[in-house]
């Protein structure tokens, strides 16, 4: 009996500190925070967001675009790609979106662009949220429309007029965009990056770097 | 205060604590926590305040892109609890043991009523079902992760009860059903015609974070007891208390006790008690 109660004890002190190593070393507690508690799981709900293209103004917290948009504004719409490294959904789309733009790259990667998409040029950023930088993690808050916190998530910022004002506008899509067929998904990928182009060829020359 | 009610106290807190991720516009943020739960629940409910363990192993080992910290996280959690208590977390903490709680009502009343339904639960045969909860575990929580990329996540009938069902009702006509949802809906239904016929019939044979604490009710610390030499083996505490339906006269911490205590009140000997050693 003794020797059993050691044993359990020792269990108990074993775990507890490599519980404590994982929290306070390796960042887990962090980790499962950021992407599963907080990140909405699609495979958990077995929905896909239903496709809303309309491009608003307001970002997603209320705080400004990010740097790295506003300067490539000046020059063409930009498309981002948030995925994360385990992600069904996101797999599913990769090849739909490579394909489109005519890219190639790993799933890991964060990768940036500058694509002449239909004779426009059209600024492609690639976000893996397991590996991206402070910068682009607080932009995917920011264009988050829907509230969804899920990936994978499409966003094209565009210029667009408002009240007299040349303005930074955007619109995003998730998941599988709540289409089954590959040629319904590509499609509506490419009529967003189409109706952004639009706006953007109608509105660019009024657009001033602030 | 008889075990019972003690039970359905801690298993209320439990449930409280389990969705403190609900939010309160100007009065309570919700918690959505860095922690894994002990049990079984979805953090795609709207208002969890931690992770689903086996979420985090199956991103841990998703297509053998091995992420140790998901993987050893919460079968630390888990390993913490098992050591301390056994499976007591089933019968005491659990939100789905509490739901089967509710429902385990009609499976006792069939087994009266009908006497096939009692003698379907003491086939010989039964026991080897228990074994089905393991499979579940090592196969689509650990295997066709890392082989075929498909988890358990996309057809558990908990995440379709507590994420599926109140997010479509939350927020209408902004989700459409993916390639697992009509797949998920008929796992949903089996088990909810599972655990209105059969008691704690998920627990019993499904349930992947069971076959997880199972094993630890041979080490764990607390753990119920039965004093064979006082025993008459009137069996009342395993054909009439048993949840999980254990031979409790003849066991010895056995995987399968969720530590409930039924057995222990329904005991007219006062031979079966709860253990700390």
């Amino acid at each position: 009996m003794q020797k059993k109660l050691i044993i359990q004890v020792a269990l108990v002190a074993i775990i507890a500190f490599s519980l404590g190593e994982l929290v306070f070393y390796y960042d887990a507690y962090d980790d499962i925070q950021d992407t599963i508690v907080s990140t909405l799981c699609l495979s958990c709900i077995k929905l896909d967001p239903v496709a809303r293209l309309e491009f608003v103004f307001e970002t997603a917290n209320g705080e400004d675009h990010s740097e790295f948009v506003l300067e490539n504004l000046t020059k063409g719409p930009i498309f981002i790609e948030y995925r994360s490294d385990v992600c069904k959904a996101c797999d599913d789309m990769a090849p739909i979106v490579k394909d489109i733009f005519g890219l190639s790259f790993e799933k890991s990667e964060t990768l940036y662009e500058s694509i002449i998409y239909n004779g426009t040029n059209v600024h492609f950023y690639h976000i893996n949220l397991d590996h991206a930088s402070k910068m682009q993690m607080d932009s995917f808050s920011k264009y988050d429309k829907d509230n969804r916190k899920g990936v994978p998530m499409f966003v094209i910022i565009t210029v667009k007029y408002d009240r007299g004002i040349i303005k930074p506008c955007y619109t995003t899509a998730y998941g599988t965009l709540g289409i089954e067929t590959e040629l319904g998904r590509r499609n509506l990928l490419t009529n967003m990056i189409d109706d952004a182009i639009k706006l953007y060829e109608q509105n660019h020359e009024g657009y001033k770097y602030p | 205060m008889n075990l019972r009610f003690k039970r359905l106290i801690s298993q209320v807190i439990f449930f409280f604590f389990t969705n403190l991720g609900f939010k309160i516009e100007g009065i309570f943020p919700g918690i959505k926590s860095g922690l894994c739960y002990p049990f079984f629940y979805c953090h795609a409910c709207p208002t969890a305040s931690a992770a689903c363990p086996l979420r985090a192993i199956e991103i841990g080992a998703y297509r053998g892109n091995w992420n140790w910290r998901y993987i050893l996280y919460p079968i630390l959690i888990i390993g913490f609890v098992g050591v301390l208590t056994g499976r007591a977390v089933c019968g005491w903490a659990c939100p789905i043991g509490l739901l089967q709680r509710i429902t385990g009502k009609i499976p006792k009343k069939l087994k009266k009523k009908y006497p096939f339904v009692k003698k379907i639960g003491q086939h010989r045969i039964e026991p080897y079902f228990r074994y089905i909860k393991y499979i579940v575990f090592l196969g689509f929580v650990v295997a066709t992760p890392i082989l075929l990329g498909f988890m358990f996540t996309d057809i558990c009938p908990v995440g379709y009860l507590v994420g599926t069902i109140p997010i479509s009702i939350l927020n209408p006509g902004q989700f459409t059903p993916n390639e697992f949802f009509y797949l998920a809906l008929v796992i949903f239904i089996l088990f909810l015609i599972l655990i209105f016929t059969i008691e704690r019939g998920w627990c019993r044979y499904f349930c992947p974070i069971g076959a997880m604490l199972a094993p630890f009710n041979k080490i764990s610390i607390l753990h119920v007891s039965v004093n064979k030499d006082e025993c008459v083996h009137c069996n009342i505490c395993s054909d009439l208390a048993c949840p999980m339906g254990i031979d409790v006269p003849n066991m010895e911490r056995d995987p399968e006790c969720i530590l409930c205590g039924k057995c222990i009140e329904a005991c007219p000997k006062n031979v079966i008690k709860f253990e700390r050693k």
